[in-house]
């Protein structure tokens, strides 16, 4: 069940069938992400694949006939018509067209009757259509994927091709269950559903327990994207933003040319894959380890004790970098990290977060909320994020002052944009979204309890949060999770307990919960869980989703609170 | 084609400096002149060291770093990485729906073309010289239109007159107008119904005498520069002037949907043997790369054993195969460089940017090549140092030899007492015989080859037959860089050197 192992399979298979020489691979946006996901570059190389090319490019070059071309296209209606156009007049001497997914016997009749030249000489489905970060994470790179809170067909239609080709890649046939309070779960897993049993030709496969394909909704936890991180991967995706593995650096004053972007993949980097669920301060230790250790090998005495020292432990010493492979470039990072840390006041931010989402002491918060507010040295977004999970959290509190906050806001003269966030995160996420409680006053203090757990005990006052995700996953592996707020599709069930699972968020999932995942695999083994979202969001992605999401429905809360 | 001649150009032996034509050529020549020169082994090794540090950038202090710094312990395996193994996914193939459909499409197209070709290989057997008879020819293979019922061009849909005269294509028999008409020579006719075709087999085979490039014109030519439609062709109106001028008995008239049916099917033919002289390059850098992984694995574990002072594998051996690695690497960053400046240099057909980039990919993994693979290479110990590893080795041995006798005599020592209680007689374990045939062995390591076949006196005593063709055997493997095969027959070799040395002491003793 690794996806990166599942995704190599099939790129392995594509450069080999080819034979040996040298080849060039035609690929569209969302193929070259996937396998440039996978792959360095003298990796590729030694699959003798030398030249990328986009299929989508206008050039009209000569083309060069001693190569082969391995064609890895998702099946869009512009990319066959681009690949028709390319056949009737081909570039390259012999053509090996892989599909990302199902493709329709119709456009295959398409391609063949463009294939004049002859020059095809296989066409395959190989189901590699998602981008896979980490073996047990994946993303299908579709930021905003909802309307006015229901699907963007488009989105709908990628996020089923993009689950479907996860289960073929890894052989898997699914039972299915879905969140009972999200329209939009429930319409994914019959979307899915119809595409089993339409292609259950490709989905017999010997189970030895079927698993289990769990749909979600962010709707439910909007409290874990909206927290500052401090795992190092989370981390860095939350201040720096991480795209394709890959972070921009080149705001950085004074940085160098060969460190404007970074690529951060635990596949090809010893460091960030032993590193990237560390929280900072640990990671700040192994550097300056991995510093002392050559200090003594090299006979030189220079006291690396913060994260300045490392950079000019870095500068002093131009060996250690080209010895230390990657370390430098971490020490880059996790120095920008610490500037942003600093220079935004993130500790007393985060610090308060988590009180925020973690325990309930309204009086204490609502006073600390107010002086976070007031003080011109936090960031304006993130006091609308603290207003924001002030909301979430006593929504339905009898004294809440949700307004007078947003008056505060007003008057620190922050903008309408995220002042109005406030009361798209109580639509989009409000506690009537998410839970049913017609019926059940008790519900509703049970699952507040579950979304604003008070933990005791925790030593570090910045991660006491856990994601929601954790507790459904426990139950799930327990065999306890409800059957009214998870209900099967259809009406098969399963009797066992679940031992390989795949759990899907729709509107995008977070690397803190990709943590948990990672935790839950490793404290359970013999349970093999995978993670996906539409996306993986940080703070500020999570809050474009917010506003798209919500964008063409009526603001209730708007009114109700003006 | 100047471009073709900066191609060939330099291919310099970095030796004599002589100039060759190809890499294949290049090599043969290495291995014909220097091979065995010590001199210009050495001088190839120190070139590789001075591309070994333009290639890693580094100074001499960071080798004695090189192990140990990076080496970040892995904290935990990520749980993921203990999860079963796993297959490939679902895979399903429309290549068969796919020919099927093709194929049905291109039937059309090919019958057509066949029976052109027919008429066309009809047409040419036993051509009369003479027009009249010629014609008769003609017209009795492909049965002409009647040109009365034709009253404009089909394909300009231009009306006849005086000036514009009505002709008959020779493989179909329509009627059309000058310009829409073009003339295949019959040369060419005829390399297009040869069953061995334009292509002679030195096309593809890279020892052949003519520059490759030639070759490839000449098999790209045919019908493609004829072929263009009437209308943008002054191409066309200039051949047909100098048909005209040289008449009509060398060529046939042939109209323009004939010849562009001919020409796809001459243009398939052509492209099987179209192979630019950057594949051959390229081929023959991948054999060297591949020889090179092969060697290097062979080599690592000859490292490996020599440095335990094993006697497994010979030092000289391991020197040997080390420069033959070196050589490699060297023809490998040799032959890449020529690959990333391939017609660069050619002012009339420069290469375009894609081929530029093809051409710099594969200089650039080249050099990863070199240095993931081949600078990785660690340096032998000097034959002193061997001396020395193989005595530590020896002293391990005595030492576990001895703690193991020890250890053995305390347990003796105390199953006699037990035993002295219950039975009287008692065997010596049979323990100590385990571990004799690895003593043997290693003290055994004095024996050379060289060193006893002096000694033996040649007699067609079987044993030293057996010998002699051992050591034959020996040889060829080393030539072939079959190190593990050499241990295994030294070993071989050296076990009947001691039986028959056992005999000989025998024999002697008892003579
Ligand atoms: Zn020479
Ligand atoms: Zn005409
Ligand atoms: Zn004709």
């Amino acid at each position: 069940m690794n996806l990166i192992t599942a995704l190599k399979f099939y790129i392995t298979r594509m450069t080999e069938e080819s034979g040996p020489g040298m080849k060039v691979l035609l690929m569209d946006k969302q193929t070259t992400s996937i396998v440039s996901l996978l792959y360095s570059q003298s990796e590729i190389f030694l699959k003798e694949v030398y030249l990328f090319e986009r299929i989508d490019a206008n050039v009209r070059n000569e083309g060069l006939k001693h190569l082969k071309c391995i064609v890895f296209i998702r099946p869009t209606k512009e990319n066959i018509e681009c690949l028709c156009n390319e056949l009737r007049y081909p570039k390259y001497g012999t053509y090996y067209i892989y599909f990302s997914n199902i493709i329709a016997k119709a456009d295959i009749k398409l391609l063949a009757e463009s294939d004049e030249q002859e020059v095809v000489r296989e066409v395959h489905e190989y189901y590699a259509d998602y981008l896979a970060i980490s073996p047990h994470l994946f993303s299908l790179g579709i930021n905003t994927c909802s309307q006015g809170l229901l699907w963007n067909p488009v989105h709908l239609h990628r996020t089923v091709s993009g689950l479907i080709s996860v289960l073929l890649s890894i052989k898997k046939c699914p039972y299915i269950r879905y969140q009972n309070s999200s329209e939009m779960a429930k319409r994914l897993a019959e979307k899915i559903r119809e595409v089993l049993s339409k292609e259950s030709n490709s989905f017999e496969f010997k189970q030895d327990s079927p698993p289990i394909l769990l749909i979600v909704d962010r709707r439910d936890d909007p409290v874990t994207p909206l927290l500052n991180q401090w795992t190092y991967q989370a981390m860095v995706h939350e201040l720096l933003t991480i795209n394709n593995n890959r972070v921009n650096l080149s705001h950085v004053k004074g940085i160098s040319k060969e460190l404007r972007e970074v690529v951060l993949s635990a596949e090809h980097d010893e460091f960030y894959a032993n590193n990237l669920y560390l929280n900072f301060g640990e990671i700040g230790q192994t550097i300056k380890e991995l510093m002392d250790e050559f200090q003594k090998k090299a006979k030189k005495h220079q006291k690396v004790e913060s994260i300045a020292d490392m950079k000019n432990f870095v500068e002093t010493y131009p060996l250690f970098k080209k010895l230390s492979g990657t370390v430098s470039k971490h020490v880059t990072v996790v120095g920008e990290l610490s500037s942003l840390v600093e220079k935004h006041h993130l500790l007393q931010v985060s610090e308060l977060e988590q009180e925020l989402s973690c325990q309930s002491d309204h009086s204490m918060q609502l006073q600390k909320i107010k002086e976070l507010i007031n003080n011109q040295q936090i960031r304006e977004i993130d006091v609308v994020r603290l207003v924001m999970l002030y909301a979430l959290h006593y929504e339905k509190y009898a004294n809440n002052d949700i307004n007078g906050l947003l008056n505060l806001l007003k008057n620190r003269g922050v903008s309408d944009k995220y002042v109005k966030l406030v009361y798209n995160i109580l639509e989009y996420s409000g506690i009537n979204a998410r839970q049913n409680n017609l019926f059940d006053r008790e519900a509703v203090a049970k699952i507040t309890k579950k979304l604003f757990k008070g933990l005791s005990g925790v030593d570090n006052i910045y991660t006491q949060h856990t994601p929601l995700l954790n507790e459904t996953l426990e139950d799930l592996i327990k065999g306890k999770l409800s059957l009214q707020t998870f209900p099967y599709l259809g009406s098969t069930m399963m009797s066992k307990k679940p031992q390989d699972i795949i759990v899907f968020m729709i509107g995008g999932t977070t690397y803190e919960e990709s943590l948990t995942v990672h935790n839950l695999n490793k404290q359970n083994p013999g349970i093999k869980i995978i993670l996906g979202g539409t996306t993986i969001h940080n703070s500020a992605s999570f809050l474009e989703e917010i506003q798209h999401a919500t964008s063409g429905i009526l603001t209730k809360y708007k009114n109700n609170n003006n | 084609m100047a471009g073709s001649e900066e191609v060939l150009e330099g291919f310099l032996c970095p030796i004599c400096v002589t100039d060759f034509k190809a890499p294949v050529q290049l090599t043969k020549h290495f291995e014909d002149f220097h091979n065995d020169d010590p001199e210009i082994l050495k001088s190839l090794k120190d070139l590789f060291g001075k591309a070994k540090k333009k290639i890693l950038k580094q100074d001499e202090m960071s080798c004695s770093f090189a192990n140990s710094v990076p080496s970040t312990t892995r904290l935990q395996r990520s749980p993921e990485s203990n999860w079963e193994p796993q297959e490939i996914g679902v895979m399903r193939s429309h290549t068969k729906y796919f020919k099927e459909i093709r194929n049905m499409r291109l039937e059309r197209y090919s019958t057509e073309t066949n029976k052109l070709l027919i008429r066309l290989d009809k047409l040419l057997n036993n051509l009369p010289t003479d027009p009249v008879d010629r014609k008769v020819h003609e017209r009795a293979i492909v049965p002409w239109i009647d040109d009365k019922d034709v009253k404009l061009c089909p394909i300009c849909a231009k009306s006849f007159h005086v000036a514009r005269r009505k002709h008959h294509c020779r493989l179909c028999g329509a009627v059309m107008c000058h310009n829409c008409t073009i003339f295949l020579s019959l040369q060419d006719a005829k390399k297009m119904t040869s069953p061995v075709s334009v292509q002679d087999d030195s096309a593809v085979s890279p020892t052949s005498e003519r520059p490759i490039s030639e070759r490839i014109v000449r098999a790209g030519i045919g019908l493609t520069k004829l072929a263009r439609s009437p209308s943008s062709g002054s191409l066309n109106s200039v051949l047909s002037l100098v048909n005209d001028s040289t008449g009509s008995e060398q060529h046939f008239r042939i109209c323009t949907h004939c010849a562009n049916l001919l020409d796809a099917r001459e243009k398939q033919k052509a492209k099987h043997f179209d192979k630019p002289i950057v594949c051959q390059f390229y081929e023959k850098m991948r054999a060297y790369m591949k020889e090179a992984s092969q060697h290097v694995k062979m080599y690592n574990k000859m490292w490996e054993s020599l440095n335990e002072g094993e006697s497994t594998y010979n030092l000289e051996d391991a020197q040997a195969l080390r420069i033959k690695i070196a050589k490699l690497g060297e023809n490998i960053d040799l032959i890449s460089k020529r690959i990333s400046v391939l017609g660069t240099r050619c002012v009339e057909n420069p290469p375009q940017d894609q081929e530029l980039r093809l051409h710099h990919m594969v200089r650039v993994s080249a050099m990863i090549f070199l240095k993931e693979e081949l600078l990785s290479v660690q340096a032998l110990p000097s034959e002193q140092r061997y001396a020395e590893l193989q005595k530590e080795r020896q002293r391990r041995i005595e030492a576990r030899i001895a703690y193991e006798r020890q250890l053995e005599e305390e347990q003796r020592e105390r199953s006699k007492e037990q035993r002295r209680k219950e039975t009287w007689n008692l065997e010596i374990r049979p323990t100590v015989k385990e571990n004799q045939p690895n003593v043997v062995l290693d003290q055994s390591q004095g024996w050379g080859p060289s060193s006893v076949a002096p000694i033996m006196p040649s007699s067609m005593d079987p044993i030293i037959e057996q010998m002699s063709n051992l050591r034959a055997y020996i040889k060829q493997a080393r030539a072939d860089c079959r190190y593990d095969e050499v241990a295994t027959l030294e070993s071989n070799l050296k076990e009947l050197q001691s039986v028959y040395f056992t005999m000989k002491q025998s024999n002697n003793s008892d003579g």
